[in-house]
């Protein structure tokens, strides 16, 4: 690795901590209103981080993040107020206040938005309403808790600015210094992020951005992960409410306001989406230009000029000025994709194969059966799946054939999860899964691999599979001896740094099913894998078919019929939703019924 | 309690309803056949109702500026979806963030050259009496016209080309692409026609809400809610929504507080939210 | 004594040290002259700068100039905080005039009372603000109420609705009118508090016939509201059922309204355009030649000026622009003819005794004065925030 190529990969730490000595710096020498002003600035790109975490990061653009800001500013300033007398500290107080209760409220409005599976333009909708929900309640919302009045619209005063001593009633600092100290806490709050975001969590929650469906079918609980990441931004938020009531020492319903609401996702914007410290750049920028156009005729235009601003960044500067920079960086470093240029065909080696399934048979137990009891799925009046029961054992492959229309992949569907069943069971070896959530039947051992490849296109080769082994493993370690086997075993070592994004579509195909083999499943579901292969792929995928059945469960649903013969399997004939005829292909192909509904002759179509 | 004080009750309950309806249905328009929530939306009705006050203290009559109010709009429509809204096909988030902006632009434009104070048209002194209770007869009348507003989409939308046209780029994307359905020039007229519904809104509701910068907030939360809750299915959907949370909002607020009334909305909303994710109408199978 | 003198000297030295060194007096104005407040706004702005113009033009203030460093808050709370500390720490002024709604005052306010600056609030608003630095010019609710209650009671009847918007000013004033109707043998028998995005008042309709009110105290805020008035008119029930407001007009909301709901609507303030003296006449003569005559005049206008005025005359008064001897000499209830009357500042209470009037509305979205109750003073206000005696109060009172 270069020198260069070194400094890029840790350009989020480096230039941040370069940001905050020259603030420090600066912090000596600003004119006391300038920097009073500029630590506004400082808050808001903190407000602007909670969003680019569950945004930039997640994948959802919450409209929420100034009612966590409101929240947890009201609650830590309560709590600051109080503690006043007592306890001179104020930061010390207020943050973890803000800081709880923002995370608080984010985890209520989330739980409500992922655990009911709410579609991503519904949950912006509805953040949004939670924050001008919150505006209006607020303004007659009266409360007085110890030495704090809450009242309406007139706000909450008398909060206590900066204090650092411990003593009780201690001055609070100057304005220099308050922005000095909102900058070292920011700082902090940042570099907890980053490293949050680099951890284990932060990758699984870049896999939900980037296909939240194949993320679940790795076995991650993924409504967890996302619940667990807006409470942090949640928390976030908070933080810079609290900082911001310490700094304002007042706060009023105009904190949940549209206008507010408005000025987060143009600093994520500004700054670049998903790179963390874009928020603060944006935040600067714009605070910075609304001081300097001052409070004359063009400042009063500020909101008009943010509006068109916020328009012209999302058709044209989508990546923020973060991202043009990054963007040209690159320019200058080796490309990582370079090496999917000069590929060859994959092989498969079957004693490597044979030995990674000996290996996760040990680990993960014997093979499973998958056993359907009357399952039935209905859309209005088309019933793709009528009264299935089916048992599926280990030793050879199992096909699902049929016309189109014929309900094959509704059924696989309805196995897995994606369909919910409207009646009968679905075991998986002795367990009822039938009413279980995707995630849970991974656990339990299915392995699903769906008819377009998902990969995770951002994410290198070797990161793909690392992220499933790790869904079953959870150890970095033995995750990464697993991954290691399975790039060997496809033959795609060379690839490793690449991004999935940049491999040609069956070369996509593999590496998916690389990531199902990751997962040592029990019972293996393929659908319609050798869509899009070439000759030579499809007769190395039969051969890992057939392999993998004698280890586990495996159940495809296919089209190519050569592809089928090749397994010399049992197949199962679909028919609208039911079970039409059933054998080896040898004799299926000689069934007149069979023929029939093929080639749609009337006397059973 | 009277049985004149229910009847009224309920009729005033329902020109709320209707009075929601109407405020909402170029947004569900929008939203059923390009799958995109205008955020600009209040603003569009803004600019209906000053299109109309405006043509009105020209000397026209109230009724002549209604078509008025309707063509501005869906210039300004069509406008904003070419040089905007067509550029960010398929971005959902970045559509939604393009017309929040384009709401705080409207809306400091409004102020500007409107001020934020503009004299009313007043509303015809017309009522009529069910027992003991006066209703005033505007209100009432419109609903009358959220039906003729309903009737209108399903005819627009049923017996005209650009009606089958859209519904088909909807439904069928790739298909429509294939027979040669210019998708780009139905959006545009998709968005133009939900632009003019608001700006139908706007100028018909001008009697009841008097034209400010800042009127279209005053309907965007509970339009905004009133679509979601309503799915993607767009006639039956959002008016059953708008009569269900519309109706019953004002019923609560006649017999407890107005504060009531809203927090019925809200409520309500958050519990269907939860019990149907994605709308009411996501698992219907007929379409309009 | 002798050490008061000694001060006293002292102080005269300095100020005379400062007018030999000709420096400006400095005032500062935050105003919202953009965004959604900006009818009051600019209004208040102007009736700052020609106040400013008027003090210059008659020989300064102790022979400097005035000079106004103003700032517009652009609808935006968090401006004034802003605005309000940037004043403070750059440019020295020797007073602040400020704020429309009740919400602005409380995020300034503790700012001004830390730098020991007198402050101005001008605006009608709810009551109840006390601390040393704070100075109201604008009339309370209470001080409004308890003169409109009475004469409306004996107007229409003792059955009283209430339709406020749900907010402080609201629920206040709400209290307050069930307080004078009981103090005036009638009685509330009704009340609905609505939001500020209420556009459809069908249920508060139903529930004021079902009351049977004789009359209702409206107190419509914003646009959103004054379609209230337009309903009721519609409705039929403005012939059967009084409606008076302290908030009327306030906003040029007759402007808004239309003729036939407008026509006969009462309302009360403590200044209309149509007040008729020779102070109003002099004044709307200079605004009218300064910014033309297009858009009324508000109350919240005329407290601006009157608050520029009395603070000028506590400057002269104390012979300086200092904070301390200024505010002392406001305390000693200093008068002003202004153009609604003679006003004076209760030295407790830092609020105004004023005329308040009561009009009704005309066809022609204008006011006709009806009645003049002379110099009301603001009697919560005294009741409850005494300065002189207790100078280190810092409250901001709810009943």
């Amino acid at each position: 690795m270069t020198k260069s190529q070194k400094c890029y990969r840790l350009a989020g730490l480096i230039f941040p901590a370069i940001a905050v000595l020259c603030a420090l710096v600066a912090a000596g020498m600003m004119e006391p209103y300038l920097a009073f002003v500029a630590t506004s600035w400082i808050i808001f790109g903190l407000l602007g981080l909670s969003l680019d975490v569950v945004w930039g990061r997640g994948g959802l653009l919450s409209l929420g993040q100034t009612a966590f800001y409101g929240l947890g500013g009201y609650f830590g300033s309560v709590v600051a107020i109080n503690m006043a007398d007592l306890f001179g500290n104020s930061l010390l107080v207020a943050i973890p206040a803000g800081a709880i209760f923002g995370a608080m409220a984010a985890a209520v409005l989330g739980y409500i938005i992922f655990y009911s599976r709410m579609g991503l333009l519904q949950s912006t909708i509805l953040s949004y309403t939670f924050t001008l929900l919150l505006w209006s309640l607020t303004q007659t919302f009266k409360l007085e808790v110890g030495n704090a009045v809450i009242g309406g619209d007139n706000g909450l005063s008398n909060i206590p600015g900066v204090v650092l001593s411990i003593a009780p009633n201690s001055e609070s600092l100057e304005p220099n210094a308050v922005f000095a100290a909102v900058v070292l806490v920011s700082a902090a709050v940042y570099y907890f992020t980053y490293w949050l975001m680099k951890s284990n969590f932060g990758k699984v929650i870049d896999c939900i951005r980037l296909d939240v469906e194949k993320t679940e079918l790795l076995g991650y609980d993924v409504r967890k992960y996302q619940l667990l990441n807006f409470a942090y931004s949640g928390a976030v938020a908070g933080i810079a409410g609290a900082l911001f009531g310490l700094w304002s020492n007042y706060l009023n319903p105009s904190i949940f306001s549209v206008q507010e609401a408005l000025l987060v996702p143009i600093y994520v914007l500004v700054g670049g989406l998903g790179t963390l410290a874009g928020p603060f750049v944006g935040a600067c920028l714009i605070g910075g230009l609304s001081f300097w156009l001052g409070s004359g005729s063009a400042g009063g235009q500020t909101t008009l000029m943010l509006g068109v601003v916020l328009i012209l960044l999302v058709l044209f500067l989508k990546n923020g000025i973060i991202g043009a920079l990054n963007d040209i960086w690159l320019r200058f470093l080796p490309d990582v994709n370079e090496a999917a240029k000069n590929s060859s065909a994959v092989r498969i080696n079957v004693a490597v194969l044979e030995k990674i399934l000996q290996q996760a048979e040990a680990q993960a137990g014997p093979a499973k059966e998958l056993k359907t009891d009357k399952l039935l799925k209905r859309f209005g009046g088309v019933i793709p799946v009528n009264n299935v029961s089916r048992i599926f054992v280990p030793g050879q492959p199992y096909s699902l054939i049929g016309p189109n229309g014929a309900g094959k992949s509704s059924f696989l569907k309805t196995c897995v999860g994606i369909y919910q069943p409207d009646k009968g069971e679905v075991f998986i070896g002795s367990d009822n899964v039938a009413q279980m959530s995707i995630f849970h039947k991974v656990q339990k051992g299915m392995g699903v691999k769906n008819q377009k490849p998902q990969v995770f296109s951002e994410l290198s080769v070797i990161q793909n599979l690392w992220i499933a082994a790790f869904s079953r493993t959870r150890s970095e370690q033995d995750a990464q001896v697993v991954s290691d086997e399975i790039i060997s075993m496809l033959g795609l070592n060379k690839h490793s740094d690449v991004q999935a994004s940049a491999l040609s579509h069956g070369q996509q195909q593999w590496l998916d099913i690389g990531m199902v083999l990751c997962l040592a499943p029990r019972v293996v579901l393929l659908d319609e894998p050798a869509a899009g292969m070439t000759n030579e792929e499809t007769r190395e995928l039969s051969t890992l078919v057939r392999t993998l059945a004698r280890y586990t469960t495996v159940v495809v649903v296919e089209h190519d019929m050569e592809f089928i013969r090749t397994l010399e399997g049992h197949v199962t004939v679909l028919h609208q939703g039911e079970v039409f005829a059933e054998g080896d292909i040898e004799t299926l192909r000689l069934n007149e019924r069979v023929l029939d509904i093929y080639l749609g002759r009337s006397k059973h179509v | 309690m009277e049985l004149d004080y229910l009847a009224s009750v309920l009729v005033s309950s329902l020109s709320s309803a209707s009075i929601l309806l109407i405020a909402t249905i170029g947004l569900a328009v929008v939203f059923g056949l390009m799958g995109v929530i205008n955020l600009a939306h209040g603003e569009f009705l803004m600019i209906g109702a000053y299109s109309a006050l405006t043509v009105t203290q020209l000397g026209l009559p109230y009724v002549l500026s209604i078509p008025v109010a309707v063509l501005v709009t869906m210039a300004i429509g069509a406008i904003v979806e070419v040089l905007i809204i067509s550029r960010l096909y398929g971005r959902i988030f970045d559509t939604m963030l393009a017309t929040w902006g384009l709401s705080m632009v409207l809306y400091q434009l409004a102020v500007l050259i409107f001020g934020t104070v503009s004299p009313g048209i007043g509303m015809p002194q017309y009522n009529i009496q069910i027992g003991d209770y006066n209703l005033a007869g505007y209100p009432l009348l419109m609903i009358v016209v959220a039906i003729a507003m309903l009737v209108f989409v399903y005819l627009l939308m049923t017996k005209t080309i650009y009606g089958m046209k859209a519904r088909a780029s909807i439904q069928e994307p790739e298909m429509a692409q294939a027979i040669g359905i210019d998708s780009t020039r139905t959006n545009t007229l998709t968005f133009a026609v939900g632009c003019g519904l608001a700006g139908f809104a706007g100028a018909v509701l001008l009697p009841i809400v008097p034209a400010t910068p800042s009127m279209g907030f005053a309907f965007v939360i509970k339009s905004f809610l009133t679509v979601v809750v309503a799915g993607p299915v767009t006639l039956t959907g959002s008016a059953l929504a708008a009569i269900g949370l519309g109706g019953g909002s004002s019923i609560t607020a006649s017999f407890m507080t107005s504060v009531a009334g809203d927090v019925f909305f809200f409520l309500v909303t958050a519990i269907i939210l939860w019990l149907y994710p994605l709308g009411i109408s996501a698992k219907w199978r007929h379409k309009l | 004594m002798n050490k008061n003198k000694i001060i006293g000297s002292i102080l005269l030295a300095s100020s005379l040290l400062v007018t030999t060194a000709h420096a400006d007096i400095k005032i500062g104005a935050i105003f919202d002259l953009t965004g959604g407040l900006n009818i009051y706004g600019i209004q208040q702005n102007n009736a700052l700068n020609l106040a400013v113009e008027n003090i210059n033009n008659n020989g300064g203030l102790l022979g400097d100039t005035l000079v106004v460093k103003s700032y517009d808050s652009q609808s935006e709370l968090s401006k004034y905080t802003q605005y309000a500390k940037t004043s403070v720490l750059r440019d020295g002024i020797s007073a602040m005039f400020a704020g429309l709604t009740s919400s602005s005052r409380e995020a300034i306010r503790p700012i001004f009372r830390k730098a020991n600056i007198p402050y101005f609030y001008s605006s009608l608003y709810e009551g109840g603000a006390c601390d040393k630095q704070t100075f109201v010019t604008g009339s309370s609710a209470s001080q409004q109420l308890s003169v409109l209650i009475k004469w409306a009671v004996e107007k229409y009847g003792p059955r009283i609705y209430v339709m406020a918007p749900d907010y402080n000013f609201g629920t206040i004033s709400a209290y307050w009118i069930k307080k004078y109707a009981a103090d005036n043998g009638a009685e509330v028998v009704g009340q609905d508090f609505l939001a500020l995005t209420v556009t459809d008042y069908s249920p508060t309709l139903q529930k004021i016939q079902a009351a049977k009110p004789d009359f209702v105290v409206a107190l419509p805020v914003g646009a959103n509201q004054t379609g209230f008035l337009e309903q009721f008119a519609a409705t039929g029930l403005k012939d059967k059922i009084g409606v008076v407001s302290t908030n009327y007009g306030s906003g040029n909301q007759q402007v808004v309204v239309s003729p036939e709901a407008g026509k006969g609507l009462i309302a009360s303030q403590g200044y209309f355009m149509s007040v008729n003296s020779p102070e109003n006449t002099e004044f709307t003569k200079k605004w009218v030649a300064k910014y033309g005559s297009e858009i009324p005049i508000v109350s919240g206008a005329v407290d601006v000026w009157n608050a520029v005025h009395i603070w000028a005359a506590a400057v002269k008064e104390a012979g300086t622009a200092e904070s301390t001897p200024v505010i002392a000499a406001l305390e000693s209830g200093i008068s002003f003819k202004a153009p609604n009357g003679i006003v004076t500042i209760e030295g407790g209470s830092h609020h105004l005794r004023q005329n308040i009037y009561i009009a009704e509305g005309n066809d022609q979205h204008g006011f006709n004065i009806i009645k003049t109750f002379e110099d009301v003073a603001p009697s919560y206000e005294n009741e409850k925030c005494d300065l002189v005696s207790n100078p280190k109060l810092v409250k901001h009172f709810t009943p």
